[in-house]
């Protein structure tokens, strides 16, 4: 059983300099009627591995979307690394370069091989001559084949992508994040169609480069038990809303919001947010 | 058999024998004229082979007037039908160009034909512009609804890595709809071969411009050749494209497994 304990309310101190995300009463709709997100407050440290845990529709997707700018909040203020997240804001086109966002379905590019489609990372460094002939300099290739390396990829350079297994192409889809050279790494359930030990060799994956390149990495789960084994800190999300938000080190929970719990109460709390 | 639908195709049916009446479409017309066929069938047999070689040349350059059109005519129909795809552009820019295609789209390659004889004068340059018209119109087309039917997903992956739009269309828009471009040219030079053959009736060159004089003259077992040779050119071509279809199309549409070394 893991040690709860009660500490004080941490997780708003939005004058720390080491936050590099922060949202405060973030709501999103659809529509004027249906809201996505209801009122999300985040505060994500730099270096963290950060889960975000819900079922389908709680609206989890959304609010990695709105990490990288690709949705706009209807209300409420985002600050990625104290610059607002806006596609029409050139600090923030900027910024994107770095941040590495995984999609549910990847979003690979199907008829190119394995190494062209881990370049793409690199296109931002591009010069408009050299990406217009697809000429990637020297140093760009031998980066994304260490990358590749890193991944367990090697040897798979030409292969196209839609020949590849599922874990190949989560490989494939974290090579290409990598290969941006990212600060931040957002991934939408990328382990939820896979069986358990593909799953783990990915999260071990993302983990330790995580660790290695210092990256905030947020990763969007269905599964608790899976965010909990590897994630610093996990939000949950119910129908919009952040019902909990705990810290894991080591074998201990600390809860931010409700105080004590045991890690059933959590697991329940969970399990309510399913229904 | 519903009495609804008895109806409907007994109007049907009728509109066919008042449409039939205005413009003089008499069955018995038809069966008197069938022993003529049988003339031009008999006078068809009797080929003269010496032709033949004549014919393979005027079949040869068809098909490059075809082969021309088509490369031509997908150069220039692929950047317009970048600018004609929705998920690409705004309103303002698609809007135009797709209004520019469609009046493209809207004469056959022949009158195009007789447009570019009046133009450059009789011969085969008339016939190339008419296909690289018709190519452009037909293959933007095809190509501009591939895109729009890309998968958001790599477009929406990669635009968040925040590159530009060129370098979208370059390693996103072109590969995702690579095959089916490839798809389209070969339908597009396979049908562009037929198109050439009978330009010629308006003096636009190739094969088509032997077998209106040949016809014109009653010399039905010369034309015969010219027809024989653009048959089995059509059907041989048609047969590579299936061949090429299979080998580099089906397997990437449908992601399977293949072997490599």
């Amino acid at each position: 059983m893991k040690q709860i304990q009660m500490t004080q309310n941490p997780s708003f101190s939005l004058i720390s300099t080491n936050k590099i995300i922060q949202m405060s009463d973030v709501w999103t709709s659809y529509d004027s009627k249906n809201f996505a997100l209801e009122g999300i407050n985040l505060s994500i440290d730099r270096g963290t591995n950060y889960a975000i845990v819900g079922q389908s529709g709680s609206g989890k997707s959304t609010l990695l979307k709105l990490m990288n700018g690709m949705m706009i909040p209807s209300k409420g203020a985002i600050k990625i690394d104290y610059v607002t997240p806006n596609m029409n804001n050139k600090k923030f086109k900027k910024m994107m370069h770095t941040i590495g966002y995984i999609p549910q379905s990847l979003g690979l590019i199907k008829n190119i091989s394995v190494i062209e489609n881990i370049l793409i990372g690199a296109l931002p460094r591009l010069n408009k001559v050299q990406s217009f002939f697809k000429k990637f300099p020297e140093h760009e290739i031998n980066e994304a084949k260490r990358i590749m390396a890193l991944v367990g990829l090697s040897g798979k350079e030409e292969r196209k992508a839609y020949m590849l297994s599922g874990g190949e192409k989560r490989r494939v889809a974290i090579a290409r994040a990598l290969m941006q050279k990212p600060t931040i790494l957002l991934a939408d359930e990328i382990v939820s169609e896979l069986d358990s030990v593909t799953a783990r060799e990915i999260m071990n994956l993302i983990a330790d480069a995580q660790k290695r390149m210092n990256l905030t990495a947020i990763m969007v789960h269905h599964d608790m038990q899976l965010a909990l084994e590897y994630a610093n800190r996990v939000a949950v999300i119910k129908e919009g809303q952040k019902i909990l938000e705990i810290g894991v080190e080591g074998d201990t929970i600390v809860d931010f919001q409700t105080g004590n719990m045991t890690t059933e109460e959590i697991m329940g709390m969970y399990d309510d947010s399913k229904k | 058999m519903t009495p609804k639908n008895n109806i409907v195709i007994g109007i049907i049916i009728a509109l066919v024998v008042v449409a039939s009446y205005n413009v003089d479409a008499n069955p018995l017309e038809f069966a008197e004229g069938l022993p003529n066929l049988a003339i031009v069938v008999e006078e068809m047999l009797s080929v003269e082979p010496k032709y033949i070689p004549t014919a393979l040349w005027a079949m040869f350059e068809t098909i490059q007037m075809a082969f021309i059109g088509t490369v031509v005519g997908t150069a220039i129909a692929l950047p317009l039908s970048m600018l004609a795809a929705r998920n690409l552009n705004s309103k303002y820019v698609y809007a135009p160009v797709r209004a520019l295609l469609a009046a493209i789209r809207t004469f056959p390659s022949i009158l195009w034909a007789i447009l570019f004889v009046i133009m450059v004068g009789l011969g085969t340059f008339a016939g190339v512009l008419a296909i690289v018209m018709y190519t452009v119109g037909f293959v933007a087309k095809l190509q501009y609804e591939a895109i729009e039917t890309i998968d958001s997903d790599p477009m929406d992956a990669v635009s968040s890595i925040g590159v530009s739009k060129w370098q979208l269309i370059r390693y996103v828009v072109i590969p995702e709809s690579a095959s089916h471009l490839l798809s389209q040219i070969l339908y597009m030079f396979d049908y562009n071969v037929r198109q050439t053959s009978i330009l010629g009736l308006v003096g636009a060159g190739g094969i088509g411009f032997y077998i209106i004089n040949y016809i014109k003259f009653f010399e039905y077992g010369k034309a015969a050749i010219f027809m024989l040779v653009v048959l089995v050119t059509v059907l041989f071509i048609d047969w590579v494209s299936v061949k090429i279809r299979d080998k580099y199309i089906v397997k990437s549409q449908h992601g399977m497994e293949v072997t490599t070394k």
